[in-house]
């Protein structure tokens, strides 16, 4: 059903689409009620802005919602703030129908856009500070990258002061009632999309922020869910607060962070996990604690492994594999933003002992630092041997407080 | 030997030539973020702090990606296309 063309302000008005069916988003997300692919339709003095396409099976309600407000020929520009193909599903249909329009995208999207469009279509590129005209009205582009791709980008429709933001700000939540003042409780979703998606780019969620500082902003248009146009800074607060790192309790404290994680069959690796959190606690500046991986559920993992400094993982080899529990502890990884952690391995073995060494190079691929090579004990560790697991914490600890590392490959 | 210290790290490395920073941050575990790996996505770019001149030249894949994101590319490059080349220090900053 087409329905009303809903004005977001006087010269934009939503032409996207409503997806009540969808379940699943993106295989890792969750969504009750279904969502949207938001699209927005610009109109100046001197012609027309499409702001972002939708998903290709969309494109016909797309299209109907477009022409009731626009002839194909007026359309000067067409905006991808992101290329996912649920923004860009209806990009070729829209480009054959309005040959004119031109393509702008960023700087990172121009190698995506081949790869999915898999045909040459000629674009300009948008870096910050870009603008363009449609006569009366103006638009600046700012780059907003890895939110949640390489290829996001922002826009600011000064006279209207709405700013569209790409995912950023999105929610899985359908509601055609559209503004965030209308629809129904969506703040489950809001802070949902934001742990899923935003999360693992904390870092450039400030910067995006940061950038939006010097707007005044009266509408946030996101590519999902509502129209944020009640209290804008309330929702840029939200995203300024889950992304900073001083809400974190060691920040309070001003001390470091260093977590062992560790499970153990016969008290072999949690005596090694006791040495090395014993050796790193001795380290002024940093707080080492363990984790008994057996009786640590998943948003605990979560919340632990976003704040530790330090990542230290500890598994006995079965079968010649590191405990499952081990892995779904790094698996949790990916709701977070990678790099810049140090982490180190180790464990008691039986017969073959890969396990630490396995979870070594789990960890280079998740971008942990790993300064220090696995340490693995055969069964029971002698007093020797539990020295050097102590030694093992110091070396990490002083790393993890700044030491540094020196290496020749 | 060339000796490459990634900043937000605080890793110095002692390096052969021939090697690409890629392949050296992911051997000592640098925090560096990598993307494609073949000079498409761009988002290796890193600030040379000193040291361009122990670095191989920019390719043109390197050159035209780094035009797309800056108008002055004199001090970034792309960790996974340039490699050692030279014997001296080159300083890299990485991280935002």
């Amino acid at each position: 059903m087409l329905g009303d063309i809903t004005p977001v302000s006087e010269s934009v008005h939503f032409i996207g689409a409503f997806d009540p069916k969808i379940r699943t988003f993106d295989i890792i997300m969750k969504t009750a009620n279904g969502s949207s692919y938001n699209s927005y339709l610009v109109r100046g003095s001197k012609g027309v802005c499409v702001m972002d396409t939708v998903k290709k099976e969309f494109s016909e309600i797309f299209f109907k919602r477009l022409e009731l407000l626009c002839e194909y020929d007026e359309i000067l520009y067409i905006v991808l703030h992101h290329l996912e193909p649920d923004h860009s599903g209806a990009l070729l249909e829209l480009m054959k129908k309005a040959p004119q329009a031109k393509l702008i995208i960023s700087g990172r999207a121009v190698m995506m856009l081949k790869g999915l469009i898999k045909t040459d279509i000629t674009f300009e590129v948008a870096n910050t500070g870009k603008t363009i005209s449609l006569g009366d009205k103006t638009i600046e582009f700012l780059s907003t990258p890895f939110l949640h791709w390489p290829d996001t980008m922002s826009s600011f429709l000064h006279e209207d002061k709405i700013l569209f933001s790409g995912d950023i700000f999105g929610s899985h939540y359908y509601d055609e009632r559209l503004f965030d003042d209308e629809v129904g409780d969506f703040s489950y979703a809001f802070k949902y999309y934001y742990d899923h998606i935003m999360r693992p780019f904390k870092q450039y969620v400030l910067e995006a922020l940061r950038l939006y500082e010097r707007f005044e902003i009266t509408t946030i248009a996101p590519l999902h869910g509502p129209v944020l146009r009640s209290n804008p800074n309330f929702y840029i607060q939200e995203y300024a607060r889950w992304s900073s790192e001083a809400r974190f309790r060691k920040h309070v404290f001003s001390h470091k962070m260093l977590s062992v994680f560790y499970m153990s069959s016969y008290d072999n690796t949690h005596k090694m996990a006791e040495k090395i959190t014993e050796g790193a606690d001795s380290i002024d500046g940093l707080v080492a604690s363990m984790y008994d991986l057996a009786s640590l559920d998943e948003s605990n993992m979560i919340d632990l492994l976003e704040e530790s400094d330090a990542v230290v993982i500890g598994s006995p080899t079965i079968n010649g594999d590191a405990v499952k529990p081990a892995w779904d502890l790094l698996s949790c990884m990916a709701y977070l933003e990678s790099g810049g952690k140090v982490g180190a391995s180790f464990g008691s073995y039986g017969w073959t002992g890969e396990a630490p060494e396995m979870l070594h190079d789990r960890m280079r691929w998740l971008k942990f630092r790993l300064p220090v090579e696995p340490i693995k004990i055969k069964l029971i560790p002698t007093e020797d041997e539990l020295d050097k697991c102590y030694l093992f914490g110091i070396e990490i600890a002083e790393i993890t407080m700044g030491k540094m590392v020196e290496m020749e490959i | 030997m060339a000796v490459v210290y990634l900043q937000d790290d605080n890793i110095r490395v002692s390096v052969s030539h021939g090697k690409t920073i890629r392949q050296i941050a992911q051997r000592v575990g640098a925090s560096m973020e990598f993307g494609c790996r073949v000079g498409d996505c761009s988002t290796c770019v890193a600030t040379i702090k000193s040291g361009m001149e122990y670095l191989s030249p920019k390719n043109l894949k390197e050159t035209k990606a780094l035009e797309m994101l800056s108008s002055d590319t004199t001090n970034l490059r792309l960790m996974c296309q340039c490699s050692i080349d030279g014997e001296g220090e080159i300083i890299i900053s990485y991280n935002i």
